[in-house]
């Protein structure tokens, strides 16, 4: 790649980056959310690994690290689950909002989000969300990228 | 002036697990110092004042979570970036 480019793709990525995290953020109440935040971080990424390569990328992804962030996000998101399951019965109950009002208090403080529209377990699930699927969207890129060594020492 | 402590604590959280991945490339020919990432939070300040205070919150004129994000980034790189 040209060295202009090399020169602005990496604080440029950090912009995407955080534009990410801000749609994540906000994915309670506006479109998007988990899903679509977690695209435009791995897009960042990608953007790094496409132009810089994957040797001289700032962005060092191994693969523990990635394998250790969707498992992670998987965890987080089935732990809210069982622990809507355990104090009210329902699997993914919103704790923090409580609809049907059959949670003691104390857990619903717990487990509500902190911004005046008090969305409760939903920002928290977007957040899981959003880092299962960065670490989904940039392996694929990564294994792309790798294919080409594995291919050549098969063929040696 | 208020700050909802929640997009301020998740938006820290994960730029600092991002940032904790940017490591200096001997190889490269490129280096990013500090002044880069100087340049970067001044235009993140500025994009994320533009950006408003997303998503509908009434309590800074910037986007709290984006200055989040990149100050984690920010200390991430610092922490464990080196």
């Amino acid at each position: 790649m040209s060295t202009i480019l090399k020169l602005f793709v990496f604080p440029i990525s950090l912009i995407i980056i955080c534009l990410g995290i801000n749609t994540i953020l906000g994915g309670h109440i506006t479109p998007g959310g988990g899903f679509q935040g977690g695209a435009m971080i791995a897009g960042g990424l990608i953007f790094c690994i496409v132009v810089y390569g994957l040797k001289e990328s700032p962005f060092k992804l191994s693969h523990s690290f990635l394998a250790s962030l969707e498992s992670a996000g998987a965890l987080t998101f089935v732990l809210f689950g069982v622990a809507g399951l355990l104090f009210s019965g329902f699997y993914l109950y919103n704790l923090g909002v409580d609809l049907y009002g059959i949670i003691p208090p104390a857990i619903k403080g717990i487990f509500n989000y902190p911004d005046p529209i008090g969305a409760g377990i939903i920002p928290y699930l977007n957040f899981a969300v959003g880092i299962k699927v960065l670490v989904g969207l940039s392996a694929v890129v990564i294994a792309f990228l790798e294919s080409d060594k594995i291919i050549g020492e098969n063929e040696q | 002036m208020i700050f909802y402590i929640g997009p301020m604590a998740l938006g820290l959280l994960m730029g600092f697990i991002l940032g904790t991945r940017i490591k200096p490339v001997p190889e490269s020919n490129l280096k990013f110092d500090k002044e880069v990432y100087a340049i970067v939070l001044i235009a993140a300040i500025a994009v994320a004042y533009y950006l408003g205070p997303f998503p509908y919150y009434k309590d800074i004129p910037l986007a709290s979570g984006f200055v989040a994000a990149i100050v984690g980034i920010m200390i991430g790189k610092l922490i464990f970036g080196r």
